[in-house]
């Protein structure tokens, strides 16, 4: 039950929060000039790949921040003490805002990669089925490295004790942990998009499971 | 081992922070339906000791139970029996008042028109009817801990523990709160409270802990702390007209000083280890004798704030 309830406050903070503002609007638009700019993603690159890379690592590094930040605050200015006492479980609580935030980021980031490939098709003339592989190998690695990154967000907002290392721990180590679902794809492997969302899965249930166990452990 | 009576109950609680110990061998147990007050100056561990009885903490060394559930490892059956109210309240930014306290009774097993119905009454019951769709974070330090103290409420538990539920109110508030500390406790509540004014303790502990430097230094009610110590071995007297000669009691057996601060009054000293009550008997006939006529005649009983002090060797709350 606290799970539940918790996922929804936390889905009801977030989607109103000015960063997420900020995504709704701004991922689409990103990708839509991305589509007008049209960089030569490199031989061993698809486009769309390129887009999501893009993509994703803004909307993962703003989750990321975004989980570090909030649970940073809240644990400092000591308002989890009123959760703590009461009989929930614990892990309830970083969870409900790790699902809240990756389900906002995700719709963010879908949003985006669909538009940018929609007015691909309409504007310079693709193939449905050619957008539709190129958007779920998009969305693969998107989904993938904004899981791991918002993983590591929840983990940094656990253990640091400040605001400001919490951001440059997300800058400098969570953006770099995050892009481990890209390896498939950058290393020319047959089937990367089941080799990312496998890595992307496996690497944000080792991060949030630690962030929980951290988080049980710690006293208040 | 905790009986009938006791809700809670410390026994030979420590916490250790590396080289820092914050409590040392605590043991003392809260009673059922009684209001307990908890002194101590700064730092001297009393919201350790509040953290560790609520589950925030873990002591290093010793037991506590709620109820007889151990803590931490029965905490969440302690926790359904439990309001609690930290020093500082703080509640997420983006919450109102009344989702703030819609989420926290559901936690705390409210729900439907039971949770709908307690709110309003509890809103109602602290004045706070008219912030209900405000923000937190839009509200007064004083209204903030009150909406902390709505949230400690909310789910009528039989335990409250309140860490410096008076601080940062103003004059009305603070008396708001402790005429809602004397009702909660006539309806069966258990409350323990820290408080550095020790005139709020003396007007609703019903008993009162003193802690200094880890220590539990001394457990009673204000009577038995009185007791525990004759601080100052005075005697008032008032009487009812002059009486001459006054100065000669100073030769009577076991008496140290006399001294008049205002006409008609006296006030004896007892000397070193005399007797208080033999002396007493000594001076009170020898009044009678010289025909004075008494009023009043009354050992010196110390107010919370000498017996405070002499536990603690005058260190600031």
């Amino acid at each position: 039950m606290s799970f539940s309830l918790l996922f929804s406050d936390e889905l009801r903070g977030f989607y109103r929060s000015k960063v997420m503002m900020f995504l709704w609007v701004g991922l689409p638009l990103m990708s839509l000039l991305l589509q007008l700019w049209q960089p030569d993603p490199g031989e061993d690159m698809s486009f769309a790949v390129l887009s999501a890379i893009l993509v994703s690592s803004i909307g993962g590094t703003l989750a990321a921040v975004m989980l570090a930040v909030s649970i940073i605050n809240e644990k400092n200015s000591r308002a989890y003490d009123l959760f703590l006492i009461r009989p929930i479980q614990r892990w309830s609580l970083v969870a409900s805002k790790f699902t809240a935030v990756y389900l906002c980021i995700a719709i963010a980031a879908g949003l985006a990669l669909l538009t940018g490939m929609v007015f691909d098709y309409a504007v310079m003339g693709g193939t449905p089925d050619a957008v539709l592989e190129a958007v779920g190998e998009s969305l693969a690695i998107s989904l993938s490295m904004m899981a791991v990154a918002s993983a590591a967000g929840v983990l940094i907002g656990v253990v640091s004790p400040s605001v400001l290392l919490g951001a440059i721990l997300v800058i400098y180590g969570g953006n770099q942990v995050s892009a481990l679902p890209m390896l498939p794809s950058l290393t020319g492997m047959e089937h990367p998009v089941a080799f990312t969302i496998a890595l992307g899965a496996a690497a944000t249930a080792v991060l949030l499971g630690l962030a929980i166990a951290l988080f049980n452990r710690k006293q208040f | 081992m905790s009986s009938e009576s006791e809700l809670v109950v410390l026994d030979h609680v420590s916490k250790q922070y590396r080289d820092l110990t914050a409590l040392d061998d605590v043991s003392f147990s809260i009673r059922r339906g009684e209001v307990f007050g908890y002194i101590g100056p700064n730092g001297a561990g009393k919201t350790t000791t509040i953290k560790i009885m609520v589950g925030l903490l873990r002591q290093s060394r010793g037991t506590l139970t709620i109820n007889g559930h151990r803590m931490p490892e029965e905490k969440e059956q302690a926790h359904r029996m439990l309001g609690y109210l930290p020093q500082k309240v703080a509640f997420q930014e983006w919450r109102t008042v009344d989702h703030a306290l819609s989420t926290l009774g559901r936690l705390s097993g409210l729900s439907g028109h039971e949770l709908e119905r307690r709110i309003t009454e509890v809103l109602d019951f602290l004045g706070l009817t008219k912030v209900r769709r405000k923000k937190i974070i839009q509200l007064s330090g004083g209204m903030v801990q009150k909406v902390g103290l709505a949230q400690a409420l909310l789910h009528r538990p039989p335990l409250l523990v309140l860490d410096e539920p008076l601080a940062g109110l103003d004059p009305a508030s603070r008396y708001q709160v402790k005429q809602i500390i004397r009702e909660l406790s006539r309806g069966d509540t258990t409350i323990f409270f820290s408080s550095h004014i020790l005139s709020d303790v003396q007007d609703v502990a019903t008993r009162i802990g003193i802690l200094n430097h880890g220590h539990v230094m001394q457990v009673g009610t204000l009577e038995e702390l009185k007791a525990e110590f004759t601080i100052t071995r005075d005697i008032a007297i008032a009487l009812a007209a002059d009486c001459s000669g006054w100065s000669d009691l100073k030769s009577l057996e076991g008496v140290g000083e006399v001294e008049q601060p205002a006409p008609r009054r006296l006030v004896v000293r007892v000397a070193g280890d005399a007797d208080l009550d033999e002396t007493g008997y000594r001076v009170m006939r020898e009044l009678l004798d010289r025909g004075c006529r008494i009023r009043s005649f009354t050992p010196v009983t110390p107010s919370l704030d000498e017996v405070y002090l002499r536990y603690v060797g005058g260190e600031q709350t």
